[in-house]
């Protein structure tokens, strides 16, 4: 018992930081990507994708033994459509100004391979509570990455850190955006894959740094 | 015919089982969605003709356009819904009208996906956005032009720096209100 909450514990960190989906698998780039030019856009694309994540581990876990494996590809993706619309139309609804900014990025959580991968990796071979272990630790994991991109890009880009549900946080100097001097780039899509590209080399630095000291 | 329910039959449950819960969503979801989309209209419209507090809903030729009363009862001025390509994808403005038709009381952007940062500047957000606060006071007589730095000309419209394009589209969409929607909305009021 103890040895199985244990592994179902390390099955959630590793989500979060080993296996992080977004700096250290590399998935889901196309909303990471695009969604980061605010904090607010990062967060809530991470709820979002949190949500539909576990849900699709939990049916997938809940039905493992019913799935034919031909026809697996096809259930993942019936449900995690019927949870992503299920979580467009929420935002709709009680955040309709972020659902504004977000778009088409909502839909396109469907084909966010991370989602998927997690279906089929774990949710289909394990028990409820390491399927959901894992969604939450993915989940997290995603939304962090997230949230650390666009904290970056939007300090850099508009001066400001904007909360969920919040206004705008000015985090700079007034004459930082009214001279011109906020790094525009950092808001448009050359400043996403260069924020990526930095974070990911940095995260990359620390993996070898921790595995040749294990060693 | 059993080889198909054999094979398939988890995949037609789950289809129906996700169809009753997705008409739920839809069914319990929808009012508030629909008065989400009715309040930011609301508020473009009270932005953009000053001192509304009722309106009745016309269509003509194919824009909704509101006929909007003030306080006393009387008209207050026209508010004008149009849509038109944008540098990303459609943008929704709602233009104002003065009651004489003769001036626009405001332009205020409803829906747009401008690039974060420059195209979207178009949307009022801040003292420091300059763009749309030009159609207030412009005459709804003539076209607009879109120029980068004003020369004097009455019908002028400086273009956002860094969003030419997204400064022309809103102005093209302007300009379709006061060339093919005003005429018509003159004759039919």
């Amino acid at each position: 018992m103890a040895e199985e909450n244990g592994s179902n514990l390390k099955q959630f960190t590793d989500g979060v930081v080993a296996n992080n989906p977004v700096l250290v698998q590399l998935l889901g780039m196309c909303p990471t990507l695009a969604v980061t030019n605010s904090v607010e856009n990062a967060i809530v694309m991470g709820a979002a994708a949190t949500f539909v994540v576990v849900m699709s581990n939990l049916i997938t876990s809940l039905l493992r033994n019913l799935i034919k494996p031909h026809v697996r590809i096809l259930i993942f993706t019936l449900t995690i459509a019927t949870f992503v619309t299920i979580a467009d139309l929420t935002l709709k609804a009680y955040m309709y100004k972020v659902s504004q900014q977000l778009g088409a990025f909502i839909p396109l959580i469907i084909v966010n391979c991370m989602i998927i991968c997690r279906a089929e990796v774990v949710a289909i071979k394990n028990g409820v509570g390491r399927s959901l272990a894992d969604a939450f630790g993915i989940g997290l994991g995603f939304t962090l990455a997230l949230a650390i991109l666009g904290v970056i890009r939007e300090w850099l880009g508009a001066g400001t850190i904007t909360f969920p549900g919040f206004a705008p946080i000015a985090v700079m100097p007034d004459a930082f955006t009214a001279n011109g001097h906020n790094w525009i780039i950092m808001i448009l899509p050359p400043g996403a894959f260069l924020t990526l590209g930095a974070v990911v080399a940095i995260v990359n630095q620390l993996r070898m740094k921790s595995e040749g000291g294990a060693a | 015919m059993k080889k198909f329910v054999d094979e398939s039959w988890l995949v037609l449950i789950l289809g129906v089982v996700f169809a009753v819960m997705l008409a739920g969503a839809q069914t319990g979801l929808q009012a508030k969605i629909v008065a989400n989309e009715a309040e930011a209209l609301n508020t473009a419209v009270s932005e953009v003709v000053p001192g509304v507090v009722d309106k009745e809903e016309l269509t003509i030729d194919g824009n909704k356009v509101f006929r909007c009363l003030n306080a006393e009862g009387k008209l207050a001025g026209w508010a004008v819904q149009a849509v038109g390509p944008g540098f990303i994808d459609k943008i929704t403005i709602v233009v104002g009208l003065a009651p004489a038709f003769d001036k626009f009381t405001g332009v205020k952007t409803l829906k747009h996906t401008e690039t974060p940062g420059l195209g979207n500047k178009i949307d009022t957000k801040g003292e420091l956005n300059f763009y749309p606060l030009q159609y207030t006071g412009m005459k709804a007589t003539v076209p607009l032009a879109l120029v980068k730095a004003k020369t004097g000309a009455e019908n002028e419209i400086q273009a956002i720096t860094g969003a030419t394009y997204s400064s022309q589209y809103v102005m093209d969409i302007v300009n379709d209100v006061i060339e093919r929607v005003r005429p018509k909305l003159i004759e039919q009021r």
